[in-house]
């Protein structure tokens, strides 16, 4: 770090954390609420919350700060809202219908039910214009572009007032020249307008993918460009020396000028800083293999790293939309602690994705809401403190929490009301173990070789209980985990993900010469993007990953690799890299089977100063921070047990305590279950290792 | 409640488990899959059986196999009784044996635990090709299945851990495009074996009594659900009759005509068809039991998980041995999975509805696609496929909604995917021009059906064979609680083929060659529509019109609705209400 401070801002669905880390290590969390109506408000709020606790002025962290990194849910809510641009298709005449086609498919879950909505249309049918024009899968011109046809869906547009325009051609990654030459025309017709051209914004083969992914960032854009104007200005007011840094999807940092053309790149930005803080927490000890858990109040998100990198989605349903860019793979359950426990058509007690959310809230919290929900079993269990966390100001209601728990399960199922709220304790922890299969199993990973990180102020009731579940023995709990992600986005580098088309069969010095010229002509542009910014060549890394199948095949599986010379021999080595990594994913390979790639990526990173990290002073023995003990329930049958409560704001690194007990920190609690034992690190983690015998339920 | 000792919450968890294991032997297959048809049209099905073999769950994949491995796994169990051990594989296709149509081809691996067996992980799907004279199977001119292709009655494929690659071999050897073929054996041995590791892992954690108990609740539970459901219903008889248009066979159009019978809480279901006819649409009994499981599914709106509980308290007959419904060898059959088992739907789709009005859904509209084969310059193979983009239909409306655009056919319910157009482009050696939505397609109704798509082709430099198959040319989609059309022309499908500037419209089964610089274009139909369409809100009306998926001509004829200015979209109300009245 160059510099006195770094300030990170991520901004959440109801709080918007700071992350203000000093030169010296300290790195402290600040909490203000979220405020979606007008975003850098909530930005102005923190910084003024954070001058009347420490007295520092916006003006001095700002003006001595080395690097103001945002992430920011603006995209995100105007997506789920639906109040982005008014945006018009411009499209291959025959295709104007692709985005709402959708493949032909109606989602998995609802096929019989008679409610189930389409997808809302971003672009309307009579917003999407089709042209004459044609180029084919060899990228040979079948129909020249019809100019005429262009300036007429610019002068539609401009009748019905559009802002935004996105232009999408078959085959335009081939050949790009048609669609080049329709932006040229509607900039010369629409000069107001921001304009998206999909061959630029992702180009890779499959048409709806990139239709779909232009439309996304053709109407984000314009709220996107707005944002970070807002920002940037205000920050350049408050004495910036650099400019403002936006957290992407792909886990990287970007320009605002980058997140105003590809606006695409921040609309699931919050979660993915999650596998960088990992590593970063892990790194002491080696680690590289990190499941993460994140656990809200509505939802729970799970990220993982494998090796050091983290998985990444292409191609995938977001919000219903098909977008194709690389993101940080985040699987998102609707299980928090708001969620709601009920007994479905069946007559099996299930629990969630309906939430209380904060208003009513949990029954416990007493305003108003009667269902029960995570947050009253875990308070029925004995878990969680009825005073209310130790920082906090809301105390808990354990008889509305029982009442509910009472009336709305265990008299229906027969069980007493500790035996329901263990045995809600015990499906959310299932639910959450099903989708943390997702991006282990799925992906071809074993979960039993990974360690699991807790991030989110509702997990750590459960994380021993999901590392039991899942079979995985080591468990990492930040003392910022209540903020992790926020303090993911101030370790992050500059990335950016550079991408070409290559569908070509590897075999033969013509199919390697193609990929080595794709990957080099990729790897110039990122490094020239990065020089212009300041990055010097030690600092700029590159990863490579190939879409790649057998022939015939029609779904690609992704293969990694590091940058090597790309020669004829070359392409055994990429080959059995895929072999590999199909078994791994699918049981077994065909090492005799042509394999053929579709797509090439580069990620080119610029490698940012990380900022000291925490330091606890040495602890005297954990016995000095009991803070005296609660009935907890830890097994099926409802048995209550005498249980140690901890105060971990008087623990010191090597202070060790044996489940099972709970430690209590400012924003979260964590349940240390019979089993295991926790100590906390002189880097401010708290390492849980299973250390046998005494395993509940 | 629970009848054997079974808590609530691990039952709640076996169930999870169970489904997760569904869904990651349905990743598996469609992940590495060859045939477009099984990994994007979703046409196949993964499923787990208990030891009797009972179905303990099938994932949400396609109503056209929703029945069919009920049955099928019944058979190839019987057919092993006393002969089924550990690392045996079984593959079978043939429908006498319960299997739907030969080129759906099923995988089924017992699994063993403590020396018993326990469990089958089973797997079914649409392969590219199965032999015979056709090119992917559909060949309008069989009059026997000997004609259709390669018939597999149950065999074993591993024989206690030890491929038999001889057998293997064989099958292969009569089959095209062998490299797709045996990769798709190989996603479906991969699927099973994925279940099979998740079930053993299951039984470790909780022990196999226990495990067993709670599918055996799960079965209860199912069973208890659907009766709930069938016990709102009044008692009675109620029938519905649909007719399966001539698309070509010369036969004429024929009933199907389903007989409801509602007692308590228990439903019986029968069909009656005509005789089984030498042309390629017969259904087998096993492949009969999908049409009506999805005509039942469209009354019980379930949402998953599905398993054989839910038909406990359905039988059915399907009629006599040797008619259409309940075809015997050497009957043709290839078409079956659509043609008549969409129309066998709509019979008992109709008589639920008069069962319970409001709330059965209109028809889906119908399969009406094509195949296409030949020599791909570009890598100097040959090709073919059936061609998923080309069968994408319009959904029924339903009493709460439209329905939905562009994700039938009626037998797959949306489970589809067609597959982006670049990679059929990048596959195949064709160009694809047009893949739209279309103008007054949709059934009209006070809820409007869905709109139907157009797949428009030209092969880009080698002539194409196109090999149609379907019905759903000549009679719409049915309506819903009284929704009819007036323009019923734009309703339908029909293949339109240009060549030298001129276009024929063909609307029965055909094997044309289509020639670099000629067309082929597929429509296919809308939904139909449920309610009034006079008594449709004339906003919606117009916001259609807006839209184009109605025109001001339909706007007027199914509609009611007289808009005055095309640009305007103006209403005149006077008129329109003067319109509306005259039908009322």
């Amino acid at each position: 770090m160059q510099n006195t401070y770094r300030l990170g801002i991520d901004a959440g669905g109801t709080f918007t954390d700071f992350i203000l880390a000093d030169r010296n290590g300290e790195v402290r969390i600040f909490k203000a609420l979220s405020t979606p109506q007008d975003p850098t408000q909530a930005i102005r709020n923190g910084l003024a919350l954070i001058e009347e606790e420490t007295g520092i002025t916006a003006t001095e962290i700002v003006s001595n700060a080395d690097l103001c990194i945002n992430g920011t849910t603006v995209g995100l809510n105007a997506l789920i809202q639906h109040k982005g641009a008014r945006t018009g298709l411009i499209a291959t005449a025959g295709h104007e219908d692709s985005i709402e086609i959708r493949l032909g498919h109606k989602e998995d879950g609802y096929r019989y039910d008679p409610e189930y909505p389409p997808a809302r249309m971003l672009v309307p049918r009579y917003l999407r214009r089709g042209v004459r024009e044609r180029v084919v899968s060899t990228g040979a011109v079948h129909t020249p572009l019809h100019e005429d046809d262009v300036r007429d869906a610019c002068r539609h547009f401009l009748r019905e007032g559009v802002d935004s325009v996105a232009i999408s051609f078959v085959w335009s990654v081939l050949h790009p020249d048609h669609e080049l030459r329709a932006a040229e025309i509607v900039r010369e017709m629409m000069p107001g307008v921001r304009l998206t051209v999909g061959s630029l914004l992702y180009p890779q083969v499959r048409e709806y993918t990139r239709t779909s992914t232009a439309i996304v960032n053709a109407y984000l854009a314009p709220i996107l460009s707005r944002y970070v104007e807002a920002v940037d200005g205000y920050f350049r007011s408050l004495g910036a020396k650099n400019p403002v840094r936006y957290f992407q999807s792909n886990g990287g940092l970007a320009l605002g000028s980058v997140v105003s053309d590809q606006s695409v790149y921040a609309i699931n930005s919050g979660p993915a800083s999650a596998p960088q803080a990992a590593l970063y927490i892990g790194e002491p000890w080696g680690l590289k293999n990190i499941i993460t858990v994140d656990m809200g109040g509505t939802s729970f998100d799970i990220t993982l790293t494998r090796d050091g990198r983290a998985n990444v989605s292409k191609n995938i349903d977001f919000l219903r939309y098909r977008i194709g860019i690389p993101m940080i793979q985040v699987e998102t359950l609707g299980a928090g602690g708001g969620s709601i426990g009920w007994i479905d058509s069946m007559g099996l007690l299930q629990m969630g994705p309906q939430s209380a959310g904060s208003e009513p809230g949990p029954a416990s919290y007493d305003q108003g809401g009667e269902k029960p929900t995570t947050t009253d079993a875990n308070l029925v269990l004995g878990y969680l403190n009825p005073d209310g966390l130790v920082g906090g100001r809301l105390p808990l209601a354990v008889q509305k929490a029982t009442k509910a728990i009472a009336t709305h399960l265990a008299q229906p199922l027969g069980l007493s009301v500790e035996q329901a709220a263990y045995g809600m304790f015990t499906i959310v922890n299932n639910n959450m173990v099903n989708a943390i299969r997702r991006v282990s199993v799925e992906r071809g990973y074993d979960p039993r070789d990974f360690v699991l990180n807790c991030a989110g102020g509702a997990t750590g009731a459960h994380i021993t209980a999901l590392a039991r579940e899942m079979g995985i023995t080591r468990v990492l709990v930040s003392k910022l985990a209540s903020g992790l992600c926020a303090y993911g986005q101030i370790i992050s580098d500059v990335k950016y993900n550079y991408m070409a088309p290559a569908p070509v069969r590897l075999e033969g010095a013509a199919a390697a010469a193609k990929l080595d010229g794709l990957f080099k002509g990729l790897e110039t542009r990122g490094r020239d993007d990065l020089t212009k910014d300041g990055f010097t060549e030690d600092r700029i890394s590159v990863r490579r990953s190939l879409d790649m199948r057998y022939v015939g095949q029609v779904h690609e599986c992704t293969v990694d690799v590091d940058p090597f010379p790309l020669d004829e021999a070359a392409l055994e080595r990429l080959k059995a890299a895929f072999h590999a990594r199909h078994e791994e994913l699918y049981t077994y390979s065909e090492p005799a089977s042509m394999v053929e790639v579709v797509n090439v990526e580069s990620a080119i990173s610029g490698r940012v100063d990380k900022p000291r990290r925490m330091t606890i002073a040495k602890g005297t023995g954990a016995a000095a921070a009991q803070a005296g003990t609660r009935s907890m329930i830890f097994a099926a049958d409802g048995t209550p047990r005498e249980t140690p409560v901890y105060s971990g704001a008087k623990l010191g690194a090597g202070d060790r305590i044996v489940g099972p007990a709970v430690i209590e920190e400012v924003t979260t609690t964590l349940v240390v279950e019979p089993g295991w034992t926790a100590e906390l690190t002189e880097t401010g983690v708290y390492l849980l290792d299973y250390t046998g015998g005494g395993a509940a339920a | 409640m629970a009848k054997r000792n079974v808590d609530p919450i691990t039952l709640s968890v076996v169930r999870g488990v169970l489904e997760t294991t569904q869904r990651e032997m349905t990743l598996a297959l469609e992940q590495t899959a060859r045939s477009s048809v099984f990994n994007l049209a979703h046409d196949y099905s993964t499923a787990l059986f208990n030891h009797a073999p009972e179905m303990i769950l099938q994932g949400q994949d396609i109503p056209i196999h929703l029945g069919s491995l009920i049955p099928a796994m019944k058979s190839v169990a019987k057919y092993f009784e006393g002969d089924i051990h550990d690392g045996d594989l079984m593959l079978h296709n043939d429908p006498s044996y319960g299997g739907s149509h030969i080129i759906d081809t099923c995988m089924y691996m017992p699994v063993f635990y403590e020396g018993e067996l326990v469990f089958w992980t089973v797997c079914k799907g649409h392969l590219t090709d199965i032999g015979g004279p056709v090119p992917a199977g559909y060949n309008p001119n069989a009059t026997e299945i000997y004609a259709e292709g390669l018939r597999i009655p149950p065999i074993k494929i591993w024989d206690q851990g030890k491929p038999r690659h001889d057998v293997m071999n064989m099958i292969l050897s009569n089959m095209r495009a062998r490299r797709d073929q045996e990769g798709d054996f190989n996603a479906l041995i991969g699927a099973c074996q994925v279940g099979a590791r998740n079930l053993k892992r299951l039984m470790d954690r909780y022990g196999k009594a226990m495990v067993q108990d709670c599918i055996a609740e799960l079965l209860d539970m199912a069973e208890h659900h659907m009766r709930s459901l069938i016990a709102e219903v009044p008692d009675g008889t109620y029938t519905g009759t649909a007719i399966l248009e001539d698309a070509g066979h010369g036969y004429g159009d024929f009933e199907i005509t389903a007989t409801v019978t509602i007692k308590g809480d228990g439903c019986h279901i029968a069909i009656q068809s005509p005789p089984q006819i030498p042309y390629f649409i017969n259904s087998y009994e096993g492949n009969s039991h999908s049409g009506v499981y999805l005509g039942l599914m469209m009354f019980a709106q379930l949402p998953p998980p599905y398993n054989e509980g839910l038909y406990r308290c359905v039988s059915t007959d399907m009629g006599p041995k040797g008619t259409l419904c309940n075809a015997k060898s050497p009957a043709p059959h290839m078409n079956c999975t659509t043609t008549p088992m969409e129309t066998l739907t709509d019979a008992v789709r109709l008589a639920f509805e008069q069962a319970a009005p409001h709330k059965v859904s209109a028809s889906w509209g119908h399969a009406n696609g094509c195949n296409i084969a030949g020599w791909d310059k570009r890598h100097d193979e040959e090709y073919v496929t059936m061609v998923l983009a080309s069968i994408i239909s319009g959904a029924g409306a339903t009493a709460q909604a439209d329905g939905w655009h562009a994700v039938g056919p009626e037998c797959c319910f949306g489970a589809l995917t067609s597959g982006d157009i670049e990679m059929l482009e990048h596959s195949y050696p064709i160009i694809i021009h047009r893949y739209s939505l279309m103008e007054d397609s949709g059934g009209a109704g006070k809820n409007r059906g869905g709109s139907g798509t157009c797949w428009e082709v030209e092969p880009l430099d080698t002539p194409m064979t196109l090999i149609t198959f379907g019905e759903g040319r000549r009679i719409p989609a049915m309506g819903a609680a009284g929704a009819k059309s007036a323009m019923v022309s734009k309703k339908v499908g029909r293949l339109e083929v240009t060549r030298n500037g001129a276009t024929q419209i063909i609307t029965d089964n055909v094997i044309e060659t289509i020639q670099p610089g000629e067309r082929a274009a597929n429509k296919n139909p809308g939904g139909g529509g449920y309610g009034n369409a006079f008594e449709r809100d004339v906003q919606k009306v117009v916001e259609d019109v807006r839209n184009g998926l109605v025109s001001l001509e339909g706007a007027r004829l199914d509609y009611g609705v007289v808009i005055t200015d095309r640009d305007t979209l103006a209403v005149d109300a006077a008129a329109t209400a003067a319109l509306r009245a005259t039908a009322a």
